[in-house]
């Protein structure tokens, strides 16, 4: 056995909908136990859970508390605060890592538990690793040393266009919230099966000074674009929101296709928020995204730059996109698009044994 | 007193969108750089007006950090906050959103019967989202965060708050915190009388020492040991700048968009990046 206590996941669902976070998490767990020898535990908590713990071992949990009352079956800060301090505080140990979404549940709830324990907590990331760290700083003479196997919470600094690696080994557990879209889930073995652990709950009068009076929740009402094989987006260089008509009509030139957005356009009012990639908009990761008039600011490139590749099209030579894009062709998207989509059909599909070879 | 006693938490941040202090590589000199008012504070001074409007009370505006960010005090002024206070003490700095939570959380706590705490969503430099609810659970209160939309009804707030695919519905007691979405109502313009009485006020040095207060950790009785470095659980332990990966862009410029529209999907397929599978 490792020397390590557990890493936890805290599910995360909406009126008993997973949401696809949780398989994001339960990956990156994966992961991480691996390289210490440790098992993948999930707290869920809400009403009428049914087989969800079931779906949690599919996608990689070993173990999952469960906490089901009828308290938990609408989320609220301080009912849910209670419930996963109950599982927490019932541990043996505190865990090694607690990880959550950073989502509108995660991000409400992890910095409660996080003041609670008084532990660190690293908001947003896109990486999560394990490794070694030495504290060299003497300014606190308690940090200083030599760290093994520490959570190394990975964020873009949004601000400064940097990537920065946040460690907070002193204390468990270590605490991150994960950027939807950023962590890769298992495959689901429906044949994996784990210990469900029933934790109960003792909730106090002052946990319902918060009343649900009703939550509105429709999962068909948000456009699928993390799940897209290939995003074709349109930026402010559309001039329109007629140019959506080419972004769409090449898009359609491909099975599995989204239509993103940058936040200019989405501020322009061409298309609606739910398309928006970026920073404040989705983190995605298709196999394939085309940029169309788009110039590349770093808030929009942290929600797409890891996509399998990247085809911009801008007629500024030195927009910053072509820095990062795989592929660039300097022209007028107007032009450029439809010869793209004709070029595709004609050049590509059908094609496949050739692309195989070797591959 | 009637109305409510309001605290809204503000922050001044790096203007990323002017030139000033911004390197070419994007990285950001913090010295030299231009300074704001964080925007996604204003959703939340917004909404602080609108309950003080309906009900009336005093609205004081918040701000931790070095002795400049007295400005955003003025501002908020400008727009209509009655009263501002800046935290600002060395043995601040280095502070992560624990440490940065527990001192604002001690602010408040000197205020005293503060009714309803706002802060914004998130910083645009330190983008956590973290402070308000860890401010939320040092003075062990309800919290409503990603709120849009708000009523003030016989003492209860009753809230709409922005859930991915809805929203949901919810009322809590007071006192709350409540961190106000991006996609609230924004920040009203200011108030000729107001920017005026700023003016006079930021000339007249005895009167401003009575609507912005500068304090340091003892004068609120924080403890000094749960701030700054020693206060933070946290470090940034490397940085890297982004984009240093890539830059090898295959770029086709120059000859008829035909032309390069056709050497550009034939590299495609030479490089075999598998495209043709997601052809329909
Ligand atoms: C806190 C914060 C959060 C943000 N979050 C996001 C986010 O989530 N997502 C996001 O995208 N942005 C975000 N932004 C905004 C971001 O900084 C940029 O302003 C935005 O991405 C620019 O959008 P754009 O590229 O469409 O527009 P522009 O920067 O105006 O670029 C348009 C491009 O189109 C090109 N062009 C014009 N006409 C044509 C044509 N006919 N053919 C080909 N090319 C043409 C131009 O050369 C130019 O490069 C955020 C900003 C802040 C401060
Ligand atoms: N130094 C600060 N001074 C005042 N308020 C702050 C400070 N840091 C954060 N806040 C508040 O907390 C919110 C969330 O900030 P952050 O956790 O940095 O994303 C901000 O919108 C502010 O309302």
């Amino acid at each position: 056995m490792s020397n390590y206590a557990d890493i936890v996941v805290i599910a995360d669902q909406i009126k008993n909908d997973l949401r696809p976070i949780t398989f994001e998490l339960l990956g990156a767990a994966t992961d991480l136990a691996k390289k210490l020898g440790v098992k993948v535990q999930a707290i869920v908590m809400g009403y009428e859970l049914g087989d969800i713990p079931q779906t949690l071992f599919h996608y990689g949990a070993n173990e999952v508390f469960v906490v089901d009352k009828p308290e938990l079956a609408e989320y609220t800060t301080l009912t849910y605060r209670r419930a996963a301090l109950a599982v927490l505080e019932a541990m043996e140990r505190p865990p090694h890592i607690l990880l959550c979404g950073a989502t509108t549940i995660g991000r409400d709830l992890a910095p409660r538990i996080a003041a609670y324990f008084e532990t660190g907590l690293t908001a947003d990331c896109t990486e999560l690793e394990i490794g070694d760290y030495e504290h060299k700083g003497k300014a606190d003479p308690a940090k200083t040393g030599l760290h093994k196997d520490c959570l190394y919470a990975i964020r873009p600094s949004f601000g400064e266009s940097l990537k920065a690696r946040i460690l907070g080994p002193w204390k468990n557990p270590q605490m991150a919230t994960a950027r939807v879209g950023t962590m890769m889930p298992n495959e689901p073995d429906n044949s994996r099966t784990g210990k469900i652990i029933p934790v109960s709950v003792n909730f106090d009068e002052s946990d319902f000074r918060v009343s649900v009076e009703e939550t509105v929740y429709e999962v068909s009402n948000t456009v699928d674009l993390t799940q897209a094989k290939v995003i074709v987006s349109g930026g402010f260089g559309l001039g329109s929101a007629d140019g959506f008509d080419v972004v769409r009509d090449l898009s359609s030139a491909f099975a599995d296709s989204a239509v993103g957005s940058s936040r200019k356009a989405v501020d322009a009012g061409w298309i609606p928020y739910a398309h928006q990639v970026g920073q404040s908009g989705k983190t995605v990761r298709p196999a394939l995204y085309i940029a169309l008039g788009i110039s590349g600011a770093i808030q929009h490139r942290v929600g797409m730059s890891n996509s399998a590749t990247i085809i911009a099209v801008n007629k500024d030579e030195d927009a910053p996109i072509f820095q990062f894009a795989h592929y660039g062709i300097v022209g007028d998207l107007y032009e450029v698009a439809p010869l793209l989509k004709e070029r595709f059909k004609t050049a590509m599909a059908g094609d496949v044994n050739v692309a195989k070879v070797g591959g | 007193m009637s109305g409510y006693k309001i605290a809204v938490l503000i922050k001044q941040v790096p203007d990323t969108s002017s030139k000033a202090g911004v390197n070419p590589d994007g990285t950001v000199d913090r010295a030299r750089a231009k300074k704001m008012l964080n925007p996604f504070d204003k959703f939340a001074l917004q909404k602080a007006l609108e309950v003080r409007a309906e009900h009336g009370g005093e609205i004081i505006a918040i701000t931790m950090g070095p002795p400049p960010a007295k400005e955003i005090l003025a501002e908020a002024l400008e727009y209509g906050a009655d009263k501002g206070y800046l935290l600002t003490d060395k043995r601040l700095a280095a502070s992560d959103t624990l440490a940065t939570a527990y001192a604002l959380y001690s602010v408040v706590k000197y205020l005293g019967d503060v009714d309803i705490v706002f802060t914004g969503l998130q910083t645009t430099d330190g983008d956590t989202a973290q402070t308000g609810p860890q401010i939320a659970e040092r003075m062990d209160v309800p919290q409503i965060t990603y709120l849009e939309k708000l009523a003030v009804v016989d003492g209860k707030i009753h809230g709409v708050r922005v859930i991915e695919g809805g929203v949901q519905k919810l009322t809590t007691s007071m006192p709350a915190l409540i961190t106000v979405a991006n996609s609230a109502k924004p920040l009203e313009h200011k108030r000729f009388h107001n920017v005026h009485s700023v003016k006079e006020l930021l000339r007249n040095e005895e009167e401003l020492a009575n609507k912005i207060f500068t304090v340091n950790l003892d004068d609120i009785s924080a403890d000094s040991s749960r701030v700054g470095l020693v206060g933070s659980p946290t470090v940034v332990g490397k940085t890297w700048k982004l984009g240093e990966k890539g830059g090898s862009c295959a770029l086709f410029k120059g000859d008829a968009v035909s032309v390069e529209v056709a050497e550009l999907v034939d590299k495609l397929k030479a490089d075999e990046r598998g495209i043709e599978e997601l052809v329909q």
